[in-house]
């Protein structure tokens, strides 16, 4: 008898199972845009400043670290100003993302168990929001720039190109949070911990000049360093290795690395995401 | 239309649920203990368009099972399923609503969830705040509307869309007297439409008056598919 069943058992889960649908929609950019517009709203709607927030968080971030680092601590960088800022702001939306991405794919909860949609449309439209801040910040970031006077160099256009790393590498990062957490929810904490050691492990506030040469190759390890540092040598100056095309080489592929895993494993999980959260 | 070949759906109902790695963690060494529950147990079920498909059954019977698994929220453990047109799902009273939003931003975005383009659900946003019958509370915070409202509301949204499959599960059995003639007059029309149904209820005059057939679960299991009258004749002889 207890054979029988646990034969029975092993058919069961040997057995592949198949969904087709033919869905006959394609058109899923309009969901993203409801859902990201949803979220922003949701989001800013009970704070008294609002929309502000968004922009005001990374400029008082910006303002105390400021403070404590160029008035009572000095490092010796041209524009340090600039330097801080433009990491603070990048390092910013890779943090946003990565952890809304975890809330709202929980809050989005009673939605999963009740229709279908591809998951990872939730991921997407969450960065979008984050996405809106970065630029909304980028803006002010240049504000700045024009007020320091500093020369404008036509290698400054390469802030695209660093935004769409950033961008790509967060998301991929975010899938593969995303992923695991119905399961392993203290993911999330674990995470809030890994971008608190991210910040000071990546040269945003200190110039990489002070941290010894033999370590060098440890932090460039982090591809967010790498972007950071390469987008403030672009538009900041001065020039250096970090604008090349190895280093952009490297970054691709690192981000892409990311997206791939993140959105395959992504994709399997997502199937009982409806049973799990 | 829909198509179910040797379906089974096993869930896994843990003793003591694991859903944190450190708990995970301490209890490496523990035997994972979870019942085992046969939610749906190899089921072959084939819809054809246009039919009005009745699913009865006690609680606990896999009704809301099936019709999670024809919406594609869950997977089955095995087996097949075929759907072969888009599917406007309204399971287990109600739908996925953003709580914290306005009735008018969760029209626009369950509306986006179904399939809806912008201009589509502009169109019928007026037909869905008459239907629902909640044009005092546009602008209200969905989670201040009473109970009632929100399944009135999320009917009105699912039935608006114009897809060739509709899932129904338990929508009567909240709304008043007024509105469950509007859904019956509503039944009426998507009969006539064409379109295809699955409707799960305990109120089984609705499902003699509107269902071409029946099934019947019980514990999982398909105890019969057959006109309205015979099955319920057995399903009541239960009693």
């Amino acid at each position: 008898m207890l054979i029988k069943q646990k034969e029975e058992l092993m058919s069961l889960y040997t057995e592949t199972y198949k969904h087709t649908n033919r869905s006959g929609r394609k058109n899923y950019l309009y969901l993203i845009l409801v859902m990201a517009a949803t979220d922003f709203k949701v989001k800013y709607d009970n704070s008294a400043l609002g929309y502000l927030w968004s922009l005001l968080k990374p400029l008082l971030m910006f303002g105390t670290l400021y403070l404590v680092f160029s008035v009572f601590v000095r490092w010796n960088v041209e524009n340090y100003k600039l330097y801080l800022l433009l990491g603070i702001i990048l390092w910013n939306f890779l943090a946003e993302v990565t952890l809304n991405s975890m809330v709202l794919l929980e809050g989005k909860a009673p939605i999963i168990k009740k229709i279908y949609f591809p998951r990872w449309i939730i991921v997407v439209a969450s960065s979008l929001t984050s996405l809106l801040t970065l630029l909304l910040n980028i803006v002010v970031f240049f504000f700045f720039f024009i007020f320091s006077g500093t020369p404008f160099h036509p290698s400054a256009l390469l802030l695209v190109l660093y935004l769409i790393e950033l961008y790509v590498l967060s998301v991929g990062i975010a899938l593969l949070l995303c992923a695991l957490y119905p399961k392993f929810r203290d993911i999330h904490h674990i995470w809030e911990v890994f971008v608190q050691l991210g910040f000071w492990a990546t040269p945003i506030i200190y110039p990489i000049s002070i941290v010894a040469q033999k370590y060098h190759k440890f932090i460039f390890l982090n591809p967010m360093a790498r972007i950071i540092q390469g987008s403030r040598q672009a538009i900041i100056g001065p020039p250096g290795d970090f604008v090349g095309v190895a280093n952009h080489l490297i970054i691709i592929l690192t981000a892409a690395a990311f997206f791939l895993v993140g959105l395959r494993l992504f994709n399997k999980l997502s199937h009982s995401f409806a049973e799990d959260l | 239309m829909i198509t179910l070949e040797q379906v089974n759906k096993v869930f896994h109902l843990p003793h003591d649920r694991k859903i944190t790695l450190r708990q995970r963690f301490v209890s490496v060494f523990q035997k994972n203990t979870y019942e085992r529950l046969y939610a749906l147990r190899d089921i072959n079920l084939n819809v054809k368009q246009g039919e009005f498909l009745g699913v009865i059954g006690k609680n606990g019977s896999g009704k809301s099972t099936l019709l999670k698994l024809i919406a594609r929220v869950l997977e089955p453990t095995s087996g097949r399923i075929s759907v072969k047109a888009n599917v406007a799902p309204f399971l287990e009273l109600g739908v996925g609503f953003q709580w914290d939003s306005t009735v008018k931003d969760n029209i626009f975005l369950y509306g986006a969830l179904l399939g809806m383009s912008r201009k589509e659900i502009a169109d019928k946003y007026n037909w869905i705040i008459e239907f629902s019958g909640i044009e005092r509370f546009v602008d209200a915070k969905l989670k201040n509307l009473s109970s009632g409202m929100q399944v009135r509301l999320g009917f009105s949204i699912t039935v608006s869309v114009d897809t060739p499959i509709l899932l129904v599960d338990e929508v009567l059995a909240v709304g008043d007297i007024d509105f469950q003639q509007k859904c019956y007059d509503s039944f009426k029309s998507f009969k006539k439409n064409g379109r295809t149904i699955v409707f799960v209820s305990h109120d089984l005059n609705a499902v003699e008056t509107f269902c071409d057939r029946v099934v019947l679960l019980e514990n999982g299991i398909v105890r019969g598919i057959a006109a309205p009258l015979s099955i319920l004749e057995e399903y009541r002889r239960q009693f």
